[in-house]
């Protein structure tokens, strides 16, 4: 294994996937938008930036990052606070920081950062069971910034935080008790959400899901499209730029969350098996990180980045084809947006710096 | 219950870790082999369906309408024409803003409140069309107006429909017909791959007996859209075939004649070329302009009464009796049938009664003709002759001889319905009636009354059979349409032709034209113009019976609707002649009175200015 220290880069197979998973990401996105080359070297831009801020975290030792972790948190929560109060407005919901021109979703950056404040939190008292008090503080450190998120409002972001959240405290040892606990409440709590706190279009998008030809035209219509230009892609795929679906505008969202359309109508099944052998190379990888790590805070961060991983494509995988409601969740190193590759390759950055260590 | 193996100290929290880990990749594994087994079940199964959903969104067909054919007259005048429609369309994907594209144009050409009210109901109602119609009906000038305009908005379109147009109006209104909506009982007859973006088909007359030819074969073009319905690109296209013009056989310089001599009159005439059967002129009064009539479905109840049906084509479905228009076929019977020779002489008194009957059938004249023979019977139209010649025929004999000029029966004309009318038989009014057959009956049948009923079309039509003194030719109004005798028509050809003498068909036509140029003809001082040597017979049809008992027959006191019907019959020249004319003109009075006259100058209008000019 080549154990580069001045770049940071400590798995070069690893990078290289990221790296080349990234690359295509920047053509697709050229078919996604039209070919409009605009678009992918902005997209570029922000990639390179994204790649210069990986081996930059990358080559912090990962135990000055652990001390970090409580103020990066906070600086998080004062963020989360700006956006509610001086966020930018789009379409009724506040969820970007705008400045010089640059914006910033911090719900996206939390994906991550949540994951490394339980495992800070908890690698604290590594000799103890997590008692009950423990987990009420946990949960506390995962309800914050949800509260803020869900006040924009975004329930969406707001879930997926939430589950990455409890993937990081079953990774670090919640006994079995309060996890059965947890799950009834969950039962509890699930229709009264529904009843009381669910927004009539959060309901519409859940229904939808359930029979997207009930309303063909309305919010079953990114559905049905975009099934239509998954399925119609066939085994091979239509190829590069042939998408109808994709270059005739049918699909929405082309180059954030449905981008996998857009590859699955172009390249086929045949080239959604071999995007996923890459994705797959990345996650044996990050496992392979998780399992050598040898502090339990990083053992915890590792494994919980690489589930939240694999979490994430699956999530906007079955988003893309109705299996889920779109909840706004973007594909990992292939859809087009800043705050949600910051996210990831902050992550990443965090992967070879644990690896730096082991 | 079993400590479950998760549940471990903190010692092992390593440990613990690694299972819990394993654990959730497992979990997360199983998930993602379900996913690709979905996108399997997406991609390889069901591609068929996805394929052909896609497809189906991005190609839109376009099916391009024929243009209809073009109706003219015999001289290639245009009959019924297409013109185009110009209407401002907003197509809603493309406008950015449609107040300001509203703006615009109101500033260009006033829209009223009523209009951009109703286009904004429309863009509600059918938000799902990609353009809406904001105004139709331009004038040129407005459409300019919009041209000139139209490159600053997208969205604004100007589109041109075709619309039917008839430059004769009411003159030709019965024959051409006219064009409407495809109405749902259309749709059953109509072949739907051929009228699937028609809007119109013929309703009557000769747009729709020729509605086959005249529609044309609808082409398409397949095109590219984007999901906003804008054409990308052409994929593959054919072009329409227009549909096939007509000539007809009308001349309109005759027809415009015709329908000019039934100003304020209700009733119809038919002029027929008795060598080929073209139809010359065919009129019926009153008529509407089926120019209004594409806009709307029909006239409302009130007006259609108040005009006296002027939908109704009195040509072929006006049922007439024929009065004494009859009456030369009836002395051919009698000839026929030796019932009665032509030098035969008869008294004819003021009335005719049957044996043991006390009913007095009236003449018209009430002294009576006197001595009469069978000529001075249709010259002066001796009512009691024809009594006593259909007495002694009887009913079987004058129907079966009715049958050979077609009365009961279709003359063949080209158009889309035409009415059989009513062959007086004896199974006839036990049918209809329900009574047995009275020898009454057969008699006033001798005089063209009773439950005896003919068309206007099928006086003429039997007029031109005796004109040719037994050839028969089936009218058309097509000039292109060359009818096929049948074999009962040749049957009949060949008994009229060659059974029955000349010199019966002599007798009856030479009585015809005496009744027109013989001082004591009913007809002679119809028209002064002697030259053509017109043949005639008059008849007047009586609507109401009056009392056994009055014998006066001035009828000017009745009320308009029971006035007699005024029939007419003749053809010119007396020598192989080139016109035929009936004309029936309802509750006006005798025959010699308002039909001979008419149709006498149509004839000699035809002959002197018609004729001569296409000799020229």
């Amino acid at each position: 294994m080549m154990n580069n220290r001045i770049l940071g880069i400590t798995d070069f197979l690893l990078f290289s996937m990221i790296f080349l998973i990234s690359a295509f990401g920047l053509i697709l996105l050229y078919s996604a938008t039209n070919q409009d080359i605009d678009v992918v070297i902005k997209q570029g831009t922000k990639l390179a930036f994204c790649f210069v801020l990986m081996l930059l975290i990358a080559s912090i030792n990962i135990n000055k990052l652990k001390l970090l972790t409580p103020y990066i948190y906070l600086l998080c929560l004062m963020l989360l606070m700006v956006t509610l109060f001086w966020g930018h407005d789009s379409k009724g919901a506040k969820r970007w920081i705008l400045f010089y021109g640059f914006s910033l979703q911090v719900s996206e950056i939390l994906k991550i950062i949540v994951p490394m404040m339980l495992a800070w939190y908890i690698s604290n008292y590594e000799d103890k069971e997590i008692e009950f008090k423990k987990l009420i503080i946990s949960f506390i450190i995962v309800f914050i910034p949800i509260a803020f998120i869900v006040k924009q409002p975004d329930l969406g972001t707001s879930l997926i935080i939430l589950l990455c959240g409890l993937i990081t405290l079953f990774l670090s040892g919640v006994r079995n008790q309060h996890i059965k606990y947890l799950i009834g409440l969950f039962l509890i709590v699930t229709p009264l959400m529904w009843k009381f706190f669910l927004l009539p279009y959060q309901k519409q998008r859940i229904l939808t899901l359930i029979e997207p030809a009930s309303d063909p035209l309305g919010s079953g219509y990114h559905i049905i499209q975009s099934k239509i230009a998954v399925g119609s892609g066939g085994f091979f795929g239509k190829g590069f730029l042939n998408g109808t679906q994709s270059q005739l505008e049918f699909l929405p969202e082309r180059g954030t969350d449905f981008i996998f359309a857009v590859f699955a109508e172009e390249f086929g099944f045949l080239g959604i098996l071999i995007l996923f052998l890459f994705y797959l190379a990345i996650i044996i990888r990050c496992i392979n990180i998780a399992i050598r790590a040898k502090k339990y805070y990083s053992k915890i961060l590792a494994g919980s980045i690489t589930s939240i991983f694999i979490l994430l494509i699956l999530t906007n995988i079955s988003m893309t084809i109705g299996l889920l409601p779109v909840v706004g969740v973007t594909l990992p190193l292939l859809s087009l947006g800043g705050s949600s590759l910051l996210s990831v390759f902050i992550a990443f950055g965090i992967m070879f710096s644990i690896n730096r260590r082991n | 219950m079993r400590k479950s193996f998760l549940d471990v100290g903190r010692v092992n929290s390593e440990r613990l870790f690694a299972r819990r880990f394993i654990l959730l990749l497992t979990a997360l594994s199983i998930l993602s082999l379900l996913l690709i087994t979905r996108l399997y079940y997406l991609q390889v199964i069901s591609y068929e369906h996805f394929d052909t959903l896609s497809e189906t969104n991005r190609i839109k067909y376009i099916p391009t309408p024929p243009r209809r054919g073009i109706i003219y007259d015999r001289n290639n005048i245009v009959l019924a024409d297409n013109s185009s429609l110009y209407s401002i369309e907003i197509n809603l994907n493309e406008a950015k803003d449609i107040k300001r594209i509203l703006d615009s144009v109101n500033k260009e050409i006033s829209l009223t409140a009523k209009e951009i009210k109703i286009f904004h109901k429309k863009k509600l109602k059918y938000s799902h069309h990609n353009s809406i119609i904001l105004k139709s009906n331009l004038t040129e000038s407005e459409i300019a107006k919009v041209l000139a305009i139209q490159y600053k908005h997208d969205g604004l379109d100007i589109s041109a429909s075709l619309l039917r147009e008839y430059p004769y109006k009411k003159i030709t209104s019965h024959v051409l017909g006219h064009i409407g909506y495809i109405d749902k009982r259309d749709l059953s007859t109509l072949d739907k791959k051929k009228y699937q973006n028609s809007k119109y088909t013929g309703k009557t007359g000769i747009e729709k007996y020729y509605e086959n030819k005249l529609h044309g074969i609808p082409g398409y073009k397949h095109v590219e859209i984007n999901a906003r319905g804008r054409q990308v690109r052409d994929l593959d296209e054919k072009s329409a075939i227009p549909g096939k013009d007509i000539y007809l056989t009308i001349d309109i310089e005759l027809q415009k004649y015709m329908y000019s001599r039934f100003q304020g009159y209700t009733g119809s005439s038919v002029a027929i070329n008795p060598k080929n059967g073209e139809i010359l002129g065919m009129i019926s009064a009153p008529a509407v302009d089926p120019n209004q009539k594409l806009w709307k479905l029909d006239l409302d109840q009130e007006q259609a009464t108040k005009l006296k049906s002027p939908m109704f084509n009195r040509a072929t479905h006006g049922l007439y009796s024929p009065g004494s228009t009859i009456k030369p076929v009836m002395a051919l019977n009698g000839l026929h049938r030796n019932i009665v020779s032509a030098s035969q002489e008869f008294y004819a008194g003021p009335f005719f009664q049957l044996p043991n009957n006390s009913r007095r059938f009236r003449d018209w004249k009430p002294k009576g003709h006197g001595i009469v023979d069978l000529e001075k019977s249709i010259i002066q139209s001796c009512d009691v002759y024809f009594y006593m010649l259909a007495n002694n025929l009887g009913i079987d004999k004058i129907s079966s001889f009715l049958k050979y000029f077609s009365f009961g029966g279709k003359t063949g004309l080209d158009m889309p319905y035409e009415s059989p009318g009513v062959l007086p038989t004896k199974k006839w009014k036990l049918k209809n009636i329900g009574t047995n057959w009275t020898d009454g009956d057969t008699v006033i049948t001798g005089i063209g009354q009773g439950y005896f009923l003919t068309t206007p079309i099928q006086l003429a039509y039997a007029t031109s059979i005796i004109a040719n003194k037994g050839t028969i030719v089936i009218p058309k109004l097509n000039k292109d349409s060359k009818p096929i005798k049948s074999k009962e028509i040749l049957a009949k050809e060949d008994f009229l032709k060659n059974i029955i003498n000349l010199k019966d068909w002599d007798a009856i036509t030479n009585a015809m034209y005496k009744v027109v140029n013989q001082q004591n003809g009913t007809a002679y001082w119809t028209t002064k113009n002697k030259k053509n040597n017109i043949s005639g017979k008059t008849g007047t049809v009586q609507v109401y019976e009056l009392s056994q008992e009055t014998d006066i027959r001035s009828k000017e006191n009745l009320p308009d609707h029971l006035k007699d019907h005024s029939l007419y019959i003749g053809f010119a020249p007396k020598e192989n002649p080139t016109i035929v004319i009936a004309t029936v003109i309802e509750n006006v009075g005798s025959g010699s009175k308002y039909a001979a006259p008419i149709s006498n100058d149509i004839i000699n209008y035809y002959l002197d200015k018609i004729r001569e000019k296409n000799d020229e």
